[in-house]
């Protein structure tokens, strides 16, 4: 008979052992949707594995893996600090549609400017709109004691129709486009890339400075401590000094400044204009949830998973288009690592314990 | 005018069904003390599925086939056939669910990770099997509209045809599963075993009940009323075709419901049709006030996802009411003492 023992020591391969076995159970379970699903396994498994040496510019394909990945990850740590402390910001797609909002509205409000020295502007004005729709929720939070996941998670709806307003109302630009889309900002505006011809700009190192500064606040400081202590034990929170309504504030204004940054980035690197929701919201706040859970909330463990999801999911979009799987198979894997971590998560708590019952073994449960 | 109003309220109606089915639902899995996040996900798994089971019903019937459009003799499918895909809807939402309980009540995942992952699978996987589940491009694909109950005759009677009679079938449906719902849980000895679970899994499972069994059922059970739900804006609502995320939050729209009901069945219908309202209100106000400025009408378009906002604001204020029907153990994880 198996029983789970609550463990009372915990180490480093506590944490290590579940996983890497939930990496065992995605890289098997990937393995089985690309037997089901392609009509040449072996070989499409190891293009996906391999994508960018097959290319013929390996450096193209690592730059949409690093532009991917740098967009999820900032999101996604910035989330991670809120999740720490059961306070659950699911809004950040809302936040990101906001952060490209203000920074395409600073970009009018000051006239226009044609000179890469307004840039730092706009992304600190993309910073200010992501805060300032994430203090919504955390406003109804503390004075109205409203559920925040809710409240966050339908304001992206909002959001997705302000976006949409701006887009057809008082910043239209080409009525002949397809799409309802602002005017292109200027070029100099547009963040530039570091290796000509790819995707990777200054966009990803301005996304992993914010990633530093932020690991090291939840790492290093009292306030990142404080966090941890409401995690594991809500109620020491209050007895060790720290106000929960700060955490909530705290909270969202991290998680918005991240969004709000990555939409601003967003404008400027990938797109240079806003476009109708439909077009340029494409979930990026969503899977950044799935992320920050995958990395366990951990930094460097959310780094790591958005490296990995990215590449996966640029993978599977280059075996798609060289062959016939369709790149639903990131998805599959995403949700299978997501599922997989979850599901084992517990293993880091408990011990397997195999045969009847030994009172003299168990500890004080 | 009056006519307006029979149309708005047959309208809500309609839109108030889905909410209300994916809404009871969840209020028996909260009440067992599991919140599961993921009706959305379920809602947008299920109506897939419902989709998919009419759209192969209805091509085994057809009499002509053009391209993918399926033409059957009288253009319709019959009530046997969409309660079929009902079945199928409901099937699959449950099974959805069942991984959501394997997570949580077995490997004890965290209820709101395990329930935003199941979301997010719904969303992910109905996109990508929508536009290709085993060679068959379902975003093409057209089904035939679902009949109404009754003679169409009867749907025509002045005032009381439209709300009465020309009624889906899961319209009075939802009714009979929220007074069941009701009764269940406040006038039977499972209701109570399930509350028991609820409120203190721990006194629940040294009185001998099955905490885990219990729950697993609760959650099947919202897994399938959420299917349902799907399968009824596919079908009956957004009909003839199926676009990628078809639900646009209304999973989310019955997770607020909960908040808002305080966990008592009776508020569950009155907010459900207070959404439904404002869900059948846009297009007609747009209708009407057709030269009405552009931040109006966006506004207008935001506006059932505005109102519970607010709703929740209103009801949230006060904590000791919000708490008082709330289950005590409501996304914890059972671990029993050993």
């Amino acid at each position: 008979m198996i029983r789970f023992v609550p463990r009372t020591q915990f180490g480093f391969w506590a944490t290590a052992y579940p996983l890497l076995l939930a990496l065992g159970i995605t890289v098997v379970v990937g393995f089985l949707v690309m037997l089901a699903m392609s009509e040449q396994p072996v070989r499409d498994i190891w293009t996906l594995l391999t994508f960018p040496w097959q290319a013929r510019t390996a450096s193209v394909q690592w730059g949409f893996v690093l532009q991917k990945s740098s967009y999820l990850a900032v999101m996604a740590v910035g989330l991670s600090i809120g999740f720490r402390a059961n306070v659950w910001n699911i809004g950040a797609e809302g936040q990101f549609a906001f952060g490209s909002i203000f920074a395409f509205g600073a970009y009018v409000m000051f006239g226009m400017p044609d000179t890469v020295w307004f840039l730092p502007i706009m992304l600190a004005f993309g910073i200010l709109g992501g805060v300032a729709w994430a203090m919504i929720p955390a406003a109804l939070r503390v004075w109205a004691n409203t559920n925040e996941l809710l409240t966050s998670l339908m304001l992206v709806y909002v959001a997705a129709n302000v976006l949409n307003y701006v887009t057809t109302g008082p910043w239209k630009g080409d009525p002949k486009a397809g799409q309802a889309e602002s005017d292109p900002i200027h070029e100099s505006l547009r963040i530039a890339s570091i290796i000509e011809r790819t995707d990777f700009h200054w966009g990803v190192i301005i996304s992993a400075g914010a990633i530093a500064i932020l690991a090291f606040v939840v790492l290093f400081t009292t306030f990142g401590y404080s966090l941890r202590v409401a995690q594991n034990t809500p109620r020491a929170q209050k007895f060790a000094g720290f106000s929960p309504k700060m955490t909530v504030w705290m909270s969202f204004m991290l998680s918005g400044a991240t969004a709000g940054l990555a939409g601003a980035i967003f404008l400027s690197a990938e797109t240079g204009k806003l476009i109708q929701s439909e077009n340029y919201l494409n979930g990026l706040g969503f899977t950044a949830i799935v992320i920050a859970f995958l990395g366990r909330l951990h930094p460097v463990g959310i780094v790591a998973a958005a490296l990995l999801i990215s590449y996966v999911n640029v993978g599977a979009t280059y075996v798609q288009s060289a062959s016939q799987v369709d790149d639903a198979v990131a998805d599959l894997v995403q949700v299978t690592a997501l599922f997989a971590v979850l599901g084992t998560a517990f293993l880091s708590r408990y011990r397997i314990v195999l045969g009847t019952r030994d009172l003299s073994t168990e500890g004080a449960a | 005018m009056s006519d307006l109003i029979i149309q708005i309220l047959a309208a809500s109606m309609l839109l108030a069904t889905p909410l209300l089915l994916a809404a009871i639902g969840e209020l028996v899995v909260e009440k067992s003390g599991v919140i599961n996040l993921g009706v959305e996900g379920m809602m947008l798994i299920g109506g897939l599925a419902g989709f998919i089971a009419l759209y192969q019903l209805q091509t085994s019937t057809c009499t002509m086939l053009i391209g993918d459009v399926c033409f059957t003799s009288e253009n319709s499918v019959n009530q046997f056939q969409y309660i079929g895909s009902l079945l199928v809807a409901a099937l699959v939402g449950a099974l959805a669910a069942a991984l959501f309980g394997f997570l949580t009540q077995y490997f004890r995942a965290n209820h709101i990770a395990a329930g935003l992952g199941l979301t997010v699978l719904g969303a992910g996987l109905s996109n990508s099997l929508g536009g290709n589940f085993f060679g068959v491009d379902y975003t093409a694909a057209i089904v035939a509209s679902v009949p109404p109950l009754f003679p169409e005759s009867w749907g025509e009677v002045a005032v009381l045809g439209p709300l009465l009679f020309d009624q889906n079938l899961l319209v009075p449906f939802s009714f009979v599963m929220l007074i069941a719902v009701w009764f269940f849980l406040s006038r039977t000895k499972a209701g109570l075993v399930v509350r028991a679970v609820g409120e203190n899994h721990h006194s629940a499972y040294a009185l001998g009940y099955p905490v885990i069994f219990v729950r697993m059922m609760t959650i099947m059970f919202g897994g399938a009323m959420a299917g349902l739900a799907g399968a009824f804006i596919v079908i009956a609502q957004i009909a003839p075709k199926w676009t990628e995320g078809i639900t646009v939050g209304k999973g989310w729209l019955a997770l607020a419901l909960i908040l808002f009901s305080t966990w008592r069945p009776g508020r569950v219908l009155l907010g459900a049709y207070l959404f439904g309202i404002v869900l059948a209100l846009e297009p007609r106000l747009k209708a009407i006030f057709s030269n009405m400025s552009l931040e109006v009408s966006y506004f207008l378009t935001a506006l059932p996802y505005i109102v519970p906002v607010v709703v929740l604001v209103l009801i949230s204020r006060n904590p000791v009411m919000i708490r008082r029907n709330a289950p005590a153990s409501l996304g914890q994880s059972f671990e029993p003492r050993s």
